[in-house]
């Protein structure tokens, strides 16, 4: 974690809202085994899992606290900082490798000015190396949360990070 | 059972057993890291791979598999050695081989195994682990790089602590052990899972480089704190007592400890100790020798009834016999008491009165045969955690259903299926009677209740406790009384647990026969399983109840006791061990009896408050110098020796009273086997023990009960004044008692006295944790630290009364609920 996001972080937690964890907490309760699906809903109203809210859950669902975050750092699909608006994942397979996915991955990280797996700190961008993204046809490829971008070039690389800084935040 | 075939040896085993377990209760031994017969089986290590010929020779770990008829075992073929033998090699790849400054070596696992199967050269190579050693805390480090993941301490710390402060965190090679968000430890220190770690990854650090564990005599012991009755090793280097070894054969609880007995040692070898007998003279305590001080004592001794006493219960039944001998027959006086005369009178007047016998009807042992546990107030698992322990283990191993009667909600409260009643303070015995009610209105009554006496009478007393009526005065709904009262009822075997001691006035004599009358009603009070479970406070609470050392045929119980040296009636007061100046209610009232009195003896380990107050201070021995027995609050009968030699200057209290006793013209017993044999005699339950049949594992004691039925008294309700909130006392998990705070142990963890109070309250009242605020009560008002805490229901705030520093008896008058005021 860079300064600015920890800072970012500390900022974030205190105005950290419970009630919208309860409401997914109150959905699944009584059901056996809730904890999985209440991490992912919480996570997908919070975007990560903050650590007032995982003490929240531990007390509501009478589970160790230590068992949350077991679970929370056994799978990857659960993020503990914040992340990012946009998310890029840039496939490194074998297939976008021999096409040059280095050279896409180094592009974004000198445009975005942040690593693999790190957020930049106006918490616009969040960036990730993938093993495959299942399209192998399409190499080299990356994707912005939901959009494909296949075939990728350096000057893509410069049009999609010159499209989304456009985009608003909010 | 089933017939099976290990190592061409033909052997039986139960149906239930699993190869390693079968394999042990044949004397065959198969290598272990990851397992322990208290936690359910895991199979992470590897070590135990045996071979089985239905299995078409693959390698299958021991400790996960069970045995089926006919099984054919091999548990060392040259393959299994070999892949043990790669098993270490790839456990030594990663763990630092710092043997020499490790203090686990010579008692570590992986040390032994290594050993044993001669791995001297490693064929792999890696990096060691780099992680951060916590030294958050000041009583376990935790080292991970040294960690083999066997994950005996995040299991031991789920599935019988129940605190759940470790587990794996992370995945693949970087997985390992910690807590939520990879902190330090915070937990309750048990240090269970310093007990079970089979290497040095979690130590215990106040023993920290004392001593190598070869180089220790190790010498067994009965804890000296709570009731329980836990069986310690106690670790002894050059007359000193270092450490307490875990010994997982010890005793009922496994050697299971708390974070007391574990780590409470401390004051066996305190710099603090009182070394030589101390005379007041002009108004100062000075060194003086002991034929001084034992001639002046035994002159003031010649008063009869103008003598009275007050001795704690963590004396041995000894020396508890022979100082009610020398009271009764040598001096002739009556007036002698323990515990401020209210924390034992669930068992001298309620089961007394109930049971014709004061003591429980049912045994620790009994609450895994349980299938329904109620206990009264959380606070069990503080008083005695490792009852509580027990209680973890019933719920969560044998399916016991687990109900709540408290004040506040507890660690208990948050175990599966439980429920938890929380009542307005000081309402419980109206909601046992309440309970009983409902048992004999709808006829849930055993058949043989109607015969046992007082049936009628309690019938017609329990009128006015109506579910409806008394729901009004507990805050507990009226059908969840109801509910909870078939429920007990209809289970097979039933067990109520409560605890008492200094701090928890309301569970006296009417708390117990309430209690007892339920069980009486519905016929659960002398099955295995089934019964009342009384928890007394101190180590021999219930070996002083059984010699009958407390105020009896109208003598004057403790706090008439302090009375009665206000007035002038008592002329000489004789103070064995007990603090009453921080323990017994009302400071004031004890301040002043203790300057009115005109002679006062003290004999105790520490300068204590109570001891600097004295004409004359007799330093004593404690448990871990001295031999005897201490009866447990289910009547075990334990037998200890001395593990250390005490100092020349020091004498036992058995000592002292058979100085006193030849001083004064009596015959003085030899030993304190000699005092035991008469005990035994005296005793009911004790005929035929003597310290040499209770040399191995103790007896316990039977109790012979005769039922009664018994109406009790119920306090009237009080309101709580607006602005006020209700103050209950008790005891802090940390602590046992005063003497706890010798223990360095105890005090690292918790230091203070303080004052727990719920989040509504601190919210309304804008205090937030740590704030010092000021407590008031119609007796006094004092300084507290606060801690807020999810557990504490709105109005109601709870005291511990364990420190000197911090003596809430300035503020608490022995009142079960005392009204307080907050303010910053």
């Amino acid at each position: 974690m860079s300064d600015a996001v920890a800072q970012q972080t500390e900022e974030l937690e205190p105005v950290i809202d419970l009630s919208i964890a309860d409401t997914v907490i109150d959905k699944y309760i009584d059901i056996p085994g809730n904890l999985m699906p209440v991490l992912q809903g919480v996570q997908d109203e919070y975007g990560y899992i903050p650590r007032v809210v995982a003490d929240h859950i531990a007390e509501r669902l009478n589970v160790y606290p230590s068992q949350i975050y077991g679970v929370l750092t056994f799978y990857s699909q659960f993020h503990l900082k914040p992340r990012g608006k946009f998310i890029i994942r840039v496939c490194v397979g074998t297939a976008c490798h021999v096409q040059g996915a280095t050279r896409i991955v180094d592009t974004f990280f000198d445009k975005l000015h942040i690593g693999h797996a790190e957020t930049s700190p106006d918490l616009r961008y969040t960036f990730e190396k993938v093993a495959c993204l299942g399209a192998c046809g399409m190499a080299p490829l990356a994707m912005v949360n939901d959009s494909t971008y296949g075939a990728m070039t350096v000057q893509k690389v410069e049009e999609i990070v010159a499209d989304y800084n456009q985009r608003p935040l909010k | 059972m089933v017939n099976l075939t290990i190592d061409d040896k033909q052997v039986t085993a139960p149906r239930t057993a699993t190869i390693y377990e079968a394999a042990k209760i044949n004397g065959i031994k198969i290598p272990i890291l990851c397992h322990d017969k208290k936690l359910k089986p895991f199979g992470a290590c590897r070590m135990c791979l045996v071979e089985v010929e239905q299995m078409k020779g693959r390698q299958i770990p021991a400790c996960t598999t069970p045995v089926t008829e006919g099984m054919i075992i091999r548990t060392t073929t040259p393959d299994i050695v070999k892949a043990r033998k790669m098993v270490l090699e790839l456990l030594l790849l990663n763990h630092p081989l710092d043997c020499p400054v490790c203090d686990k070596s010579g008692d570590c696992d992986l040390q032994n195994l290594t050993y044993e199967y001669k791995v001297n050269s490693n064929r792999f190579k890696d990096e060691k682990f780099n992680h951060t050693i916590d030294y958050n805390n000041p009583l376990i480090e935790r080292d991970m790089n040294r960690c083999v993941l066997c994950g005996k301490c995040a299991r031991i710390c789920d599935e019988i602590v129940s605190y759940g402060a470790l587990t794996f965190i992370d995945r693949g090679i970087e997985t390992k052990i910690g807590c939520e968000f990879d902190d330090g430890l915070n937990c309750e220190f048990c240090g269970s899972c310093i007990s079970v770690c089979p290497v040095g990854s979690l130590l215990a650090r106040p023993f920290k480089h004392k001593a190598r564990f070869w180089a220790m005599t190790k010498h067994t012991s009965v804890c000296s704190y709570c009731g329980t009755g836990c069986n310690l090793t106690l670790g002894v280097k050059d007359n000193k007592v270092l450490t307490t070894i875990y010994d997982e054969e010890q005793g009922f609880h496994k050697g299971q400890l708390c974070v007391r007995g574990r780590f409470g040692y401390q004051f066996i070898n305190s710099t603090k100790r009182l070394t030589k007998p101390l005379i007041k003279k002009n108004g100062r305590l000075i060194e003086s020798t002991w034929d001084e001080a034992l001639e002046l004592v035994a002159g003031r001794l010649k008063g009869g009834t103008e003598v009275a006493a007050l001795a704690t219960p963590r004396l041995t039944n000894e020396e508890l016999a022979l100082f009610k001998k020398l009271l009764l027959e040598n001096i002739g006086t009556k007036n002698f008491d323990h515990a401020a005369g209210f924390a034992h009178a669930a068992l001298t007047d309620g089961l007394e009165k109930s049971f014709g016998t004061p003591a429980s009807s049912a045994s620790i042992l009994d609450i895994q045969k349980s299938d329904f546990l109620l206990v009264i107030k959380t606070d069990a698992y503080e008083t005695h955690p490792v009852v509580g322990f027990e209680i973890n283990m019933a719920v969560k191993n044998k399916g016991s259903k687990l109900n709540i009667i408290s004040d506040k909600r507890g660690k208990l409260s948050k175990l599966p299926e439980t429920n938890t009643f929380v009542h307005v303070p000081g309402s419980e015995v109206a909601v046992l009677n309440a309970l009983a009610k409902i048992i004999l209105d709808e006829k849930l009554v055993s058949a043989a209740a109607a015969s046992v006496p007082g049936y009628a009478e309690l019938e017609k007393a329990l009128v006015p406790f109506s579910a409806e009526a008394v729901s009004v005065q507990s805050g507990i709904a009226a059908a969840d009384i109801k509910k909870l009262a078939y429920e007990y009822a209809a289970a097979e075997k039933a067990l109520i647990i409560f605890p008492i001691g200094q701090g928890y006035a309301g569970h006296a004599a009417d708390l117990a026969s309430a209690v007892a009358n339920l069980a009486i009603l519905t016929g659960k009070y002398d099955k295995e399983g089934c019964g009342v479970l009384c928890l007394s406070e101190k180590n021999n609470s219930q070996g002083a109840v059984d010699v009958g050392f407390y105020a009896q045929d109208g003598a004057l119980g403790g706090l008439q006791i302090l009375d009665a040296c206000s007035t002038g009636t008592v002329k000489t007061l004789f103070i064995a061990g007990e603090n009453p100046l921080t323990s017994y209610p009302d400071r004031s009232r004890v301040k002043a009896a203790l300057e009115a009195v005109e002679f006062l003896v003290v004999s105790e380990m520490f300068l204590t408050e109570t001891a600097a107050m004295a004409d004359v201070v007799l330093p004593v021995c404690s448990f871990a110098e001295k031999d005897g027995t201490f009866t447990s609050t289910d009547r075990h009968v334990q037998y200890f020796k001395a593990a250390i030699r005490k100092s020349v200057q020091i004498k036992s209290d058995h000592e002292v009273f058979s100085a006193l006793i030849t001083l004064l013209g009596g015959t003085a017993p030899t030993s304190p086997s000699a005092t035991f044999s008469e005990i035994a005699s005296k005793t009911p339950g004790y005929s035929g023990l003597s310290h040499v049949s209770l040399r191995k594992d103790g007896a316990y004691a039977p109790v012979v009960i005769t039922p009664s039925l018994v109406v009790t008294q119920v306090a009237p309700y009080k309101t709580v004044e607006q602005g006020k909130l209700a103050m209950v006392t008790g005891s802090a998990l940390y602590h046992n008692g005063t003497l706890s705070q010798h223990g360095e142990g105890p005090m690292h963890v918790c230091p203070e006295g303080y004052i727990e109070l719920s989040r509504a309250d601190a919210t309304a009242q804008k205090i937030t944790d740590s704030d010092m605020i000021n407590v008031s009560s119609s007796t006094g008002s004092m300084q507290l630290k606060v801690k807020v805490s999810p557990r504490m229901p709105a109005g109601v705030v709870f005291v511990p009364y364990h420190f000197s520093e911090s003596p809430i008896n300035t503020i608490w008058s022995g009142s079960p609920v005392t009204l307080v005021a907050l303010a910053k």
